[in-house]
């Protein structure tokens, strides 16, 4: 017996410690090597250096003076699952965009996506989004909403809003511009 | 920006804590149910966030933040950011952040969350004392998605300072969501097992080893406490509860070469080799680079010799040296390609560029040679964040070639701005020249003086139109005519006067509706006056901004332009040293591999030459010529 242990023994042992990891679940935390302060640094100096970029690019292309966002949310959007929002500027198509599902879930979550961004003159002007989806009981849904606002000097942010009407167990969909 | 109550903030920042569980737990949680967004900039921000796309989110906040367009989350957006800068691996930053949030903020349930993260950010850096300070400064207002997270953090770093007794006190008792508990109560087990509380932790680890597992994750989990019981009852010498632990692993999962080996070893414990071969016997065919399958090359001659099955015990000692010498040659291959620098590409070919943060699933692992090798190497936390590492600077050397396409458009783009006011600018100041308000401002006063004159003394005639006015002209001037009074004239008379009636009575009649009618239209002038006037003044803005403006933009380029080429060097620079550095750890792991085996070689020949001794001297002793 004591034989047999001595050729197993030792390796068993090692075998237990390994066993004896902590388990912590994926994703969470580890310990960083030295190795990355670095990369750190680096990284740091990168993010600053792309915000700086991040914001010439802006006011270059998208003056805050001609600056229009157009933006999309959902609020619970249970009774409507999106496909896709066509937004038409003073009768131009500006931008038709087709969510992925890894979109959608975020904007479930609180994610607000800015669909369009451009320039507009002062003055008045007419927004249209059509949304595209699935509607209640399955069926296709098309449905339009439509914003007259005035373009002052400064930014402006326009909200296409998707919430769901509980009484009518139907979908709205608003157009909001930001104060 | 919008309107928005007190209690819209306090959800916000309720329900901001669920958001920042950023990778921390099983369910991974980015959710923030109930969070009203009041900024569309921030929200912007979160739809990035919930993508897990972790650059463009700190890109997007960093920008928003540095043009106030999150000023309604500012706290929040703070505490997002130190979040979004941990997850991005800068934990300096990340620290930074909290460290100022803590000496600014008083809100109870903000200073917990800083404390909280800088605690995560201290145990990161293994500073596991000030991290077990920080997270005991937490007072309770954690939501119980980080609160689990919290109390299970505070554990390690208790652990990490070989204070178990603590850590079990902490964790002991310790109720949290059905995920986190299981994990909760493996560390605990683990702690104790450590600590030589073998059956306390043993009763952690049962739970966990018996609980029904819904996810693979969990599942895993469950196979690696049975496997952590049973090696630790096969230490204390106890097979059968040994066995009976380690064949509740699944046979087809990471932990179950390793618990076919011990069921195996739980046998062999009470010397019954033959029950013992059974599942040695399966692992035979099981990949070799598992150390539990090299054990059993070996674990299995040695059964056959302690059953006196020596023909046999030849044999598989001969397949073993077989075996570990084509895995040490085929390790030998995987050692040149590692240092050829073909590896880690290898290994990022398989990334998911959807996913902005990842970590290596050892069931993902890339299905290739390499990938095969380095198994346990991917499974070590390090070499994952080397490879992270490697795999942002990667990214950030795109980002950086990315804006010097973009820089080089954006210095185009100001010239041609600059080229167009230039040509522009002549004939818009001559159209401007040629405008003036001051007379059209004059003559619009005219107008309204002779309004009001005209009310003063309601003077009809003074609205009449055009055609109203000669037609009086006409009637006024017959009076004037030398005839006008001659008996003949009678008749005309009568007609003069009762036309001259009708047009007088026709003028009174629409004198109010013309006098308000003319007013209205002068207001509509006084509108049109000023809009003039406010865009002759933009234009004269624009006139002496454009310069100004190209001028900054010109500065701004110039100024970024070297900044973006030095860090597009360092960045490769970088990057090439930390892909040496995975190399390295690569190859010195491959090689442990192949020094494990040749080890085993040497211990499989030893074992033949020592069956062969004793079969030469058995023959000698019998005095057998074979």
């Amino acid at each position: 017996m004591k034989q047999s242990r001595n050729f197993w023994w030792p390796r068993l042992a090692g075998l237990l410690l390994a066993s004896l990891c902590f388990a912590m679940p994926a994703g969470s935390e580890t310990v960083a090597p030295v190795i990355d302060e670095e990369v750190q640094d680096l990284k740091a100096e990168v993010l600053n250096l792309n915000r700086e970029l991040f914001l010439l690019e802006e006011e270059l292309l998208f003056p805050a003076n001609t600056q229009i966002a157009v933006f999309v949310s959902m609020d619970v959007g249970e009774f409507f699952a999106l496909d896709s929002v066509q937004v038409k500027l003073d009768g131009k198509d500006v931008s038709n965009y087709l969510y992925t599902e890894r979109e959608v879930t975020a904007l479930h979550r609180g994610g607000v996506h800015k669909i369009f961004l451009g320039n507009v003159k002062t003055g008045d002007h007419e927004l249209v989004a059509i949304f595209t989806g699935e509607g209640p009981h399955g069926r296709d849904y098309k449905r339009g909403a439509t914003v007259n606002f005035n373009k002052a000097i400064g930014a402006k942010f326009v909200e296409l809003q998707i919430t769901d009407r509980e009484l009518k167990q139907q979908p709205e969909f608003f157009v909001r511009e930001w104060e | 920006m919008r309107p928005g109550g007190g209690d819209r903030r306090a959800r916000t920042v309720a329900t901001l804590a669920t958001v920042l569980l950023l990778g921390a737990g099983p369910a991974a949680a980015r959710d923030a149910a109930g969070l009203v967004v009041e900024d569309p900039h921030f929200g912007e921000v979160l739809f990035y966030f919930y993508q897990q796309n972790d650059f463009d989110a700190l890109t997007h906040l960093m920008a928003a933040q540095a043009s106030g367009r999150v000023a309604n989350h500012d706290v929040e957006a703070e505490l997002l950011r130190g979040g979004l800068f941990l997850a991005y691996g800068q934990h300096r930053d990340a620290g930074k952040i909290f460290n100022r949030l803590l000496a600014d903020v008083s809100d109870p349930v903000v200073r917990d969350r800083a404390w909280f993260y800088l605690g995560k950010v201290r145990f990161q850096r293994a500073r596991y004392g000030e991290a077990e300070a920080a997270l005991r400064q937490v007072q309770g207002n954690l939501p119980p998605g980080l609160e689990a997270e919290h109390v299970l953090l505070l554990a390690q770093s208790l652990m990490a300072q070989s204070r178990f007794a603590e850590a079990t006190t902490v964790l002991d008792g310790w109720k949290g969501a059905a995920d986190w508990t299981a994990y909760t109560r493996f560390n605990l087990g683990v702690a104790q097992v450590r600590n030589e509380q073998l059956e306390a932790g043993a009763r952690m680890l049962d739970r966990v080893g018996m609980m029904s597992a819904r996810t693979p994750e969990l599942a895993s989990l469950r196979d690696k406490a049975n496997l952590a019981l049973g090696y630790a009852r096969l230490q204390a010498g106890e097979a059968d509860q040994a066995r009976a632990v380690l064949q509740r692993v699944r046979l087809q999962g990471p932990f179950s070469n390793k618990a076919l080996l011990g069921v195996g070893w739980a046998d062999a414990l009470q010397d019954n080799y033959r029950s013992a071969l059974v599942p040695w016997l399966e692992l035979r065919d099981r990949d070799l680079l598992d150390g539990a399958v090299q054990e059993s090359l070996l674990a299995v001659p040695y059964a056959f010799g302690r059953l006196d099955a020596h023909g046999s015990a030849v044999d598989h000692y001969l397949t073993a040296l077989d075996a570990f010498g084509n895995e040490i040659a085929r390790l030998d291959v995987a050692i040149n390609r590692a240092r050829d620098g073909e590896l880690v590409p290898a290994l990022l070919r398989t990334d998911d560029p959807e996913i902005g943060r990842w970590y290596w699933q050892l069931e993902d692992m890339p299905d290739s040679e390499d990938g095969r090798y380095l198994y346990q190497l991917v499974a070590d936390h390090a070499f994952q964040d080397g490879l992270r590492n490697y795999r942002d600077l990667l990214g950030l050397h795109d980002h950086l070639q990315e804006w010097q396409d973009k820089l080089a458009a954006f210095e185009d783009m100001v010239e041609t701005r600059a080229e167009a006011y230039a040509e522009r600018l002549p004939p818009v100041a001559a159209r401007m020249q040629g405008v003036n308000l001051a007379t059209l401002s004059d003559r619009r006063d005219a107008v309204a003086e002779r309004l009001t004159a005209i009310r003063a003394t309601r003077d009809v005639a003074g609205l009449a139109t055009a055609d109203e006015q000669a037609q009086w002209e006409i009637l006024t001037e017959l009076e004037r005519s030398p005839a006008w009074s001659h008996p003949d004239a009678a008749e005309a008379r009568e007609k003069q006067r009762v036309l001259k009636g009708l047009l007088s009575w026709q003028l009174d009649a629409d004198y109010r509706f013309r006098s308000w009618q003319q007013g209205h239209e002068l207001a509509a002038l006084d509108k049109a006056l000023l809009e003039s006037d406010r865009g002759m003044q933009e234009v004269y803005a624009a006139r002496d901004q454009v310069p100004e403006f190209l001028a900054d933009y010109r500065a701004r380029i110039a100024a970024l332009q070297p900044r973006l080429n030095v860090m597009q060097d360092t960045v490769l620079a970088v990057l090439g040293g930390q892909q040496e550095r995975l190399q390295l750890y690569a190859v010195n792991e491959l090689e442990a591999q192949k020094e494990r085996l040749l080890t085993y070689r040497v211990q499989a020949r030893f074992a033949l030459a020592t069956i062969y001794d004793r079969a030469d001297a058995q023959v000698a002793e019998r005095g057998d010529p074979q």
